[in-house]
């Protein structure tokens, strides 16, 4: 039996670094790059713009599966994450994005420029919101609760 | 608990929201001249369901009575068009999509569903002969007529010069009556829009009666400018390709993927079957069949059937909607209509007697599949004057399994018609029933 940790301890790690953390930064910069994207297709309506949204949906949604998992386990693992208000708020708020990017990866698969505008949009726009609440909340677990961070002095 | 609860939930509720779309409508509701036109409806899902490829294991297609379907070649590697010599020999167009880039996640399932739609025979690139010498109906003599072609669909002879359309150029071959073979360099007449995106790649071809000009169907290369309005450049059109110099201007525009291009006999009108947009709808666009006028423009991609806007298009142009005209004869969505032939023959029925044939290769993207057929579009004084009718079905079987799906069509020396069916690898030969 270990030695009980001092901060809520991450499940999934790599040599004592969160997965999920390692994880998350990609569909966040996919997510946040589509809503680049989406935004100069409705103003150029050139085709590339749409495709490279199509492809940043995509590449993002397949990580943040990976992301969520980690994430969901870590929740799951340390009943003391469980019991931070911030915890919960990241956690449903990131679902919530992760359902309306799959939504929002259907509708970029229509053509031209129904496949952004306005629902593809909309939906990016609203998808970087949740992203700028779940990171803020997932920031205060990290530096205010210190979650999946090493104890100090500990191995 | 909550959070996995939620997640269940939205995975249900995606699943619900997706199945969803209007209900499709009886067909024959948008056949002939004035369809019905349902509302716009753009998925989240596009309904995609695609006839699994079964083969005929020895069947035929069902012809309507007064008539028999025989087995006119098998074995065959992707027939998809047909042309008939002046001497009765059937010439038969093995070919296949050419290979195209992957421009975003949508095209890599699109491929997938093209593939599944198809048989798995690996398409040929070649013109092969058939001939019959003791005129049974069933030909004794093959021999590859021309190979090492690009993706070829359309072929016209004038006089001693054979034109074939690859999708990339209309390529003109030295033909005396009675050669079985071709081995002759072709020399280019004209470039045709070929790749490197070459969505619709089928080029039809054929000839003006005084054998002056040429007509190649140029379908667009997009569903609905998804590729970007500058790959659009010449296509949605029908050319009119000159034989002597080989300029070319377009001769009819708007046209989104227009297939079948021949006059129609009485009075030297052009005419084609043309494929109209997806993803509106189950019932949107009606397909269609048309007189080509000379400098017309038919819609495509600002609008449908006249001036119904497509909302997917930007920028839109309410000066060219202004001026497209509606098409002649609605024949139902998404059948997807690629072989036209007049009867000029004499010996089936006279019911059949002046009409037009139309091979319909059937639907991918429609609830309930339409189409794989042959229907006949009765024709009075050169425009169509009745319901079409069905006259050979059977490539469906169990409503959902494709034995084949037919395309080009053609009359061979006896007027029997004569059917490509690509995915059953097989020609059909339809001609009179016995008394």
């Amino acid at each position: 039996m270990p030695m009980p940790s001092i901060n809520p301890r991450s499940t999934v790690s790599l040599h004592g670094h969160p997965l999920h953390a390692m994880l998350v930064p990609v569909p966040i910069v996919c997510f946040v790059g589509t809503l680049v994207t989406d935004i100069v297709y409705w103003q150029t309506a050139a085709m590339l713009w749409a495709d490279i949204s199509a492809w940043l949906l995509m590449v993002g949604l397949l990580v943040s599966l990976f992301a969520a998992t980690a994430g969901l386990i870590d929740f799951f693992g340390d009943r003391r994450i469980r019991e931070l208000r911030a915890a919960w708020i990241h956690g449903l708020g990131n679902i919530a994005a992760l359902i309306l990017s799959i939504f929002n990866a259907l509708i970029h698969t229509r053509d031209a420029y129904t496949s952004v505008v306005p629902s593809g949009l909309i939906l990016s726009a609203l998808v970087v919101a949740i992203l700028l609440v779940t990171g803020w909340n997932g920031w205060t677990m990290v530096y205010r609760h210190g979650v999946g961070v090493r104890d100090k002095g500990s191995a | 608990m909550k959070s996995a609860r939620l997640a269940f939930g939205g995975t249900a509720i995606l699943i619900a929201i997706t199945g969803c779309g209007p209900a499709p409508i009886d067909p024959q509701r948008q056949i002939g001249a004035n369809p019905y036109l349902p509302p716009i409806h753009q998925y989240l899902l596009p309904p995609t369901h695609v006839a699994k490829v079964v083969g005929w294991n020895g069947a035929t297609p069902i012809a309507a009575p007064g008539l028999k379907v025989q087995a006119f070649a098998t074995g065959l590697a992707n027939p998809r068009s047909l042309y008939v010599l002046p001497n009765g020999d059937v010439l038969v167009v093995e070919t296949g999509v050419p290979p195209g880039p992957v421009s975003r996640p949508k095209d890599i399932v699109m491929n997938w569903v093209e593939k599944m739609a198809h048989s798995r025979t690996k398409p040929g690139q070649r013109i092969l002969l058939f001939r019959d010498t003791n005129g049974d109906g069933v030909p004794d003599q093959k021999t590859v007529f021309l190979d090492h072609l690009h993706s070829p669909f359309g072929v016209a002879l004038v006089d001693n010069d054979l034109y074939v359309a690859n999708t990339d150029a209309v390529v003109r071959f030295p033909y005396t009556t009675g050669q079985t073979q071709i081995t002759a360099p072709g020399v280019k007449l004209c470039d045709l829009p070929g790749g490197p995106i070459d969505h619709h790649w089928t080029k039809s071809l054929t000839a003006s009666p005084d054998g002056t000009q040429l007509y190649a169907g140029v379908g667009s290369n997009s569903n609905i400018t998804e590729n970007g309005i500058q790959a659009e450049v010449g296509r949605a059109a029908i050319w009119q390709i000159d034989r002597a110099t080989g300029a070319h201007r377009e001769y009819a525009t708007g046209l989104r993927n227009p297939n079948g291009l021949q006059f129609e006999p009485q009075t030297h009108m052009l005419w084609a079957v043309i494929n109209e947009r997806d993803e509106l709808g189950p019932d949107l666009v009606p397909d269609y069949l048309t007189s080509v006028r000379d400098g017309a423009f038919y819609g495509w991609p600002y609008s449908y059937y006249g001036q119904h806007i497509d909302p997917r298009v930007q920028p839109q142009r309410p000066d060219l909607v202004a001026k497209a005209i509606a098409p002649d004869y609605a024949l139902s969505s998404h059948v997807a209509p690629l072989g036209l032939v007049f009867y000029t023959g004499t010996s089936l029925p006279a019911h059949y007697h002046g009409g037009a044939f139309v091979g319909e290769h059937g639907s991918w993207d429609r609830p309930v599949l339409n189409g794989y057929k042959i229907v006949y579009v009765p024709f009075a004084n050169g425009r169509p004057s009745g319901p079409a009718e069905d006259v050979v079905t059977g490539f469906l079987i169990d409503g959902d399994k494709a034995r084949g799906r037919p395309v080009g069509l053609a009359v061979d020396g006896q007027g029997a018609l004569l059917i490509a069916d690509d995915t059953g690898n097989s020609v059909w030969r339809v001609s009179a029933a016995s008394p």
